[in-house]
């Protein structure tokens, strides 16, 4: 009970919130738009974090120039999955697109020279030299705003708060562009494809040109995910990039309702709330469970939220009710 | 001859075993409303088809305003000025009436995602082809209906929307799917006014797909008939009922024992 009342935590819940609502940003654009159903999304994560570290730890590079090619590379796996199987329609697209993310991940797991394998980025340098580490250039700036500020938050401020404030200003921003983007007629034409090809088609639009413009845009936004996500964790494992993160993203976007982006802000924090927040459950009724028992019910617990919102409001919490019953 | 806008020469598509167009060859003229009739299975759609470019013919070319277009993809063709509305009318439901229109507008800037660091342009470009969106809706006479989503409408207030939707694209050549079919004689009336209007006006030229002859009688310069994926007549509206292959396509013919 104690845990939950301490800042630290809630520090903690408003930053794993913070990424993961950037991560779903960019299905919001695929799917809310668009209507791609991407279910490799984890993916473009995997390679902008991984691009970043290795850069980082093994050439030396300078941590924004490495962060940018990171992002650069999520962009290129977007333009790859989406140039060689977004001519499959609907779910068959959804079906290649795990198995993208999860060759990302067992090419990852595998390259043990390149990428550290199993070990993670741990291992990215040989057995020997210094620890390897790509936060360098980020810790002085974290802690340059803690400095900043502990004169105003007193004993509160330290380097996880300075982290959560970066992550949530990334956030607002590519949400206020990612809304803006989706007022112009290109995202007009993309919701349009999202319920027909022809009609877009007849009238001039280049409907493929649309749909890899959005899972493009989608990847790097899942990109700058995956730096937050590697400099969140400080230490990359394949592990961290499973099918199931891209699951977790697909709850917040249905939380949210996936046709508009404003809702998503608020069911990511909703999100995080249970994914980090279940473990310190422990008062009652919780108390029957132990540890274990209580982190797999955050799963449970998300799953019941899902169904009752699918028999309540299929819509989402913020979207549109109209938009689901037309026939 | 010069004055074809349209030449369909000899072209032939099979889906699997069946041969749903083959070697039809047909040509409209400048400016003129030539009406494609048949029965059922007649290869009408899949002609339509062809000629948008929604399938590919395995022989034969398309001609437009003298350019080979069978290889074109559709939207390019669409380019070109050749829009299309189809069977039945399709709108997007879950946009509003008036952003179906908004569709249309050929050359928006706003579709490029570069310009999105050029909101000037998009939004000046925007505001125009609002307003002859919004022209467009009172011609066909649903403008009440601007702001709803398109899903609401009846189907044949959807059958004005895509009308008025091929109409913002400014073609030069239209293709009119069963304008008519399912569609009330009041109706009928409004799109046959509309139809007028465009043509006196514009000077556009279209290319309708009819069930039965009756409907396009009066409004066609021309009728081409097709039955079994072949072009069976063509002529001059009342020259088609005169026709002996004409009148076996639609009635059937006695087959002789031999």
């Amino acid at each position: 009970m104690t845990a939950i009342l301490q800042p630290g935590f809630w520090v903690f819940i408003l930053t794993m919130s913070g990424i993961y609502g950037i991560f779903t940003l960019g299905l919001q654009v695929q799917y809310g738009v668009g209507g791609i159903l991407n279910f490799g999304h984890v993916g473009m994560m995997a390679l902008s974090s991984y691009t970043m570290a290795i850069l980082v730890i093994a050439h030396g590079f300078n941590f924004w120039v490495a962060a940018a090619s990171g992002v650069a590379v999520a962009a290129l796996g977007g333009a790859f999955l989406g140039l060689t199987t977004l001519r499959l329609r609907g779910d068959y697209f959804s079906i290649v697109s795990i198995a993208f993310s999860e060759i990302v991940r067992y090419v990852i797991f595998n390259s043990d020279g390149l990428t550290g394998g199993a070990q993670g980025s741990l291992a990215i340098m040989p057995i020997g030299d210094a620890y390897p580490s790509y936060t360098d250039t980020w810790d002085t700036i974290l802690y340059w705003i803690r400095d900043h500020l502990t004169p105003i938050l007193g004993e509160i401020a330290d380097r996880d708060m300075a982290m959560g404030i970066l992550v949530w200003i990334t956030f607002g921003i590519l949400l206020f562009i990612v809304s803006r983007v989706e007022r112009t007629s290109w995202a007009r034409v993309l919701r349009a494809t999202r319920e027909d090809d022809d009609v877009p088609s007849a009238l001039g639009k280049n409907v493929f040109r649309f749909r890899l413009q959005a899972v493009i845009i989608g990847s790097i936004i899942g990109g700058i995910a995956g730096i937050y996500w590697a400099l969140q964790v400080s230490l990359l494992s394949p592990d961290d990039f499973l099918t199931i993160v891209t699951f977790y993203a697909w709850m917040i976007l249905i939380l949210s309702g996936a046709t508009k982006v404003k809702g998503l802000a608020i069911a990511a924090i909703f999100f995080g709330f249970l994914y980090g927040g279940t473990r310190f459950f422990t008062f009652w009724p919780f108390s029957f469970f132990d540890a274990s028992q209580r982190s797999y019910m955050r799963i449970m617990i998300i799953g019941i939220v899902l169904i009752v919102l699918m028999i309540r409001r299929p819509q989402g919490i913020f979207g549109k009710r109209e938009e689901m019953v037309l026939e | 001859m010069n004055n074809l806008i349209l030449e369909v020469n000899d072209v032939a598509v099979a889906f699997g075993g069946v041969k749903a167009v083959n070697g039809a060859t047909m040509s409209v003229e400048v400016g003129s409303v030539t009406s494609v009739i048949g029965p059922n299975g007649a290869g009408k759609t899949t002609l339509f088809n062809l000629i948008s470019g929604a399938t590919k013919p395995d022989s034969g070319t398309i001609l437009f305003q003298g350019f080979e277009i069978q290889k074109l993809l559709p939207h390019k063709i669409a380019g070109r000025g050749i829009v299309r509305t189809f069977q039945g009318a399709k709108v997007i439901k879950r946009l509003s009436v008036i952003d179906n229109l908004m569709l249309g507008a050929q050359n928006n800037p706003g579709d490029n995602l570069i310009n999105f660091f050029n909101p000037r342009a998009r939004n000046a470009f925007e505001k125009q082809a609002r307003e002859r969106a919004m022209a467009l809706l009172k011609q066909v006479g649903i403008e009440r209906f601007a702001n709803d989503y398109a899903g609401i409408l009846s189907g044949g207030q959807r059958k004005l929307l895509d009308l008025a939707r091929a109409l913002m694209a400014e073609p030069v050549m239209l293709l009119l799917d069963e304008p008519f079919a399912g569609v009330n004689p009041t109706l009928v009336e409004k799109l046959l006014e509309v139809l007028h209007d465009l043509r006196t006006e514009h000077h556009l030229t279209f290319l309708l797909v009819e069930h039965d002859l009756e409907t396009v009688m009066n409004i066609s310069d021309r009728v081409v008939v097709m039955a079994e994926g072949r072009v069976i007549a063509d002529g001059l509206p009342n020259s088609i009922y005169e026709n002996q292959a004409v009148v076996d396509a639609y009635l059937g013919t006695r087959k002789l024992k031999s």
